[in-house]
C-alpha cells in the first residue's frame, strides 16, 4: 500500500480551535508537503510543519518558511486555519509505480537511466 | 567480528564509564543528519519526502559539531539523505575525526571516487565509509531503483580501499531476499577486501514508497538463521554477533531507542531515527522528556511490534555483552570462533 490514497494536499479544514485544532495540527506535522498557517490577525506563513508541542503550558508549532530563514514558531493560540497547500511529496512515487515505469523502460530499449 | 581492537576498547570503556555512574540510559552511536537530500530515491526510504526548500538545507559544521559535544556517544554515523552531498562532509568530518570519534560515513557511493580524488578526506582508523549495498548487483540496484548503482558503489570502494580508507558496507534486507544470494554477496564483499558488513531488516517507513516488502518477525528469524547458521569464517561483521544472533532468533531483546539518538536540522528526534515523533531542542530534553516506556516490541505500540533494526537493537546486544556473563560469553565466543 503506498501513500496515495491518504493524502490530504489540497484540504482546507476551515476556521479551527481547540480539539479539531489540536487534531488538525498532528496531521499537519505528519503532512509531508507545505501548509499555510493563517493567524487570527489575518497573516499567513508558507512553510513546513516539522514539529509542534501540545503537551506544554504554551502549546506551539514550528515551521521553516518556504521563503527560507530559522524556524517560525506559532502558538496554538494564534492559529485561525491551517491549509494544505503544498505539494504532498509522500504521494504519487509508489513502489508499484516505480515498478511499471521500469518494466515500461524496458520494454522500451536497453538505453535506459534512472 | 571485524570492529577493530581500539574502537572496541573505547566502546567497552565508554559503556563501563556509563555503568559504574549508574546512567541508566546513553548513547552510543549519534546518528548525525546534515541534510535530508539525495542522489537516489529508494523505495524502501521514508526519509527524503520533503520540499524542495527542506531538501535545499542543511546543518553548519558548527551545529554538527555542538550536536556532538551535546551528545557525547563514541560513535558518529553520518546518514542522511547522502552526506557525500554536503557541501562541508571534508571539514566535518577532519573536525570529528581530531575529536576522536569513531564515524561512519554512509555512503551511496555513487560520488564516493569523485570526493576521493577531489582530496576531501585523508585515512584515519576513526573514519569508515560504511557503503549501502543491499545485496549483489540485481537486488541492489532494484532496492535502489536505479540500474547501474551496484557497479559505481564498487568503484568506489576499490577507489577508498586503494587509498588505504576503511570501508564498511551495510545491508537493509526485505521481504524476499533469498539467503543463498545474500551468502554469495557477501563472498563479494569479503573478496573486494572490505573491514566487515552490517546487517539489518528493514524498517517499514510510513511514508516510504514501498509498504509491502519489509520483514516480519519471524521471517527475520528464518532468513537470518538460514543465512547464518552456518558462517563462512572469512566473513567478517562490523557489529555485535548478539545482535546478529538476535536477528537469528537466539536472544528476547528490547529496543533501547536512545542508543542511537538522530539530530537534523528539525532538532534532536523524538524517539528513535525511524520513528518522527516530534523534536527536542535539547538532547537533554530528548533524553528527560521522551516517553521511553511507549516504545519498543513490548510496549505494544504497532509501529515498534515487528521492528527489530540495528539502531534500537544493536546497543541493547552491546549492552548486553557488559551487564551479563551470559553476554560477554557469548560475545567472546562468537568473536573468537566466527560461528554465530
Amino acid at each position: 500500500m503506498g501513500s496515495d490514497e491518504h493524502t490530504l494536499e489540497g484540504w482546507d479544514p476551515g476556521p479551527i480551535d481547540g480539539e479539531a485544532l489540536a487534531e488538525v495540527v498532528e496531521r499537519a506535522f505528519d503532512y509531508r508537503g507545505d501548509v499555510t498557517v493563517v493567524r487570527r490577525d489575518g497573516a499567513e506563513l508558507i512553510g513546513y510543519l516539522f514539529n509542534r508541542n501540545a503537551d506544554g503550558p504554551a502549546p506551539f508549532v514550528q515551521l521553516f518558511a518556504a521563503a527560507g530563514g530559522d524556524p517560525v514558531s506559532i502558538p496554538y493560540a494564534d492559529i485561525h486555519s491551517i491549509r494544505f497547500t503544498g505539494r504532498d511529496t509522500a504521494a504519487g512515487n509508489s513502489y508499484a509505480a516505480w515498478l511499471r515505469s521500469r518494466e515500461a523502460a524496458k520494454a522500451a530499449g536497453p538505453a535506459r537511466g534512472a | 567480528m571485524s570492529v577493530p581492537l581500539s574502537q572496541m576498547w573505547t566502546v567497552a570503556t565508554y559503556v563501563l564509564k556509563q555503568r559504574l555512574r549508574r546512567n541508566r540510559r546513553y548513547p552510543l552511536v549519534l546518528m548525525l543528519e546534515p541534510l535530508f537530500r539525495c542522489n537516489l530515491a529508494c523505495a524502501g526510504c521514508g526519509k527524503i519526502q520533503y520540499p524542495g526548500h527542506i531538501l535545499r538545507k542543511h546543518l553548519s559544521v558548527e551545529q554538527c559539531l555542538a550536536a556532538v559535544e551535546e551528545c557525547g556517544a563514541p560513535m558518529v554515523s553520518i546518514p542522511g539523505g547522502e552526506p557525500l552531498m554536503y557541501p562541508e562532509i571534508g571539514p566535518l568530518v577532519a573536525e570529528l575525526v581530531a575529536r576522536r570519534k569513531y564515524v561512519y560515513l554512509c555512503t551511496n557511493a555513487i560520488l564516493l571516487k569523485e570526493k576521493l580524488e577531489e582530496g576531501l578526506f585523508t585515512p584515519s582508523k576513526y573514519l569508515s565509509f560504511s557503503v549501502h549495498m543491499d545485496g549483489l548487483r540485481e537486488e541492489h540496484d532494484e532496492a535502489v531503483c536505479r540500474e547501474g548503482v551496484y557497479d559505481q558503489a564498487i568503484e568506489g570502494i576499490r577507489e577508498a580501499l586503494r587509498r588505504g580508507f576503511r570501508v564498511t558496507t551495510n545491508t537493509t534486507l526485505f521481504d524476499g531476499a533469498s539467503a543463498i544470494r545474500m551468502q554469495m554477496f557477501f563472498d563479494e564483499m569479503m573478496d573486494l577486501g572490505v573491514e566487515g558488513m552490517m546487517l539489518s531488516p528493514g524498517y517499514s517507513y510510513s511514508k516510504a514508497p514501498d509498504q509491502e516488502h519489509f520483514l516480519r518477525r519471524q521471517k527475520t528469524h528464518e532468513l537470518f538463521s538460514k543465512m547464518l547458521s552456518n558462517p563462512k569464517k572469512r566473513w567478517k561483521f562490523n557489529q555485535s554477533p548478539l545482535f546478529l544472533q538476535f536477528l537469528m532468533g537466539k536472544w528476547d531483546f528490547e529496543c533501547t531507542p536512545w542508543g542511537n539518538p538522530t539530530y537534523n536540522m528539525f532538532g534532536w528526534q523524538r524517539p528513535c531515527y525511524l520513528l518522527q515523533e516530534g523534536y527536542a531542542s535539547t538532547f537533554k530534553e530528548l533524553m528527560e522528556t521522551t516517553r521511553w516506556e511507549g516504545y519498543g516490541h513490548k510496549s505494544g505500540n504497532e509501529k515498534c511490534k515487528d521492528c527489530m533494526v540495528h539502531c534500537g537493537y544493536e546497543p541493547t546486544a552491546i549492552n548486553t555483552t557488559f551487564v551479563s556473563w551470559k553476554g560477554l560469553k557469548a560475545t567472546v565466543e562468537a568473536t573468537l570462533t566466527g560461528r554465530l
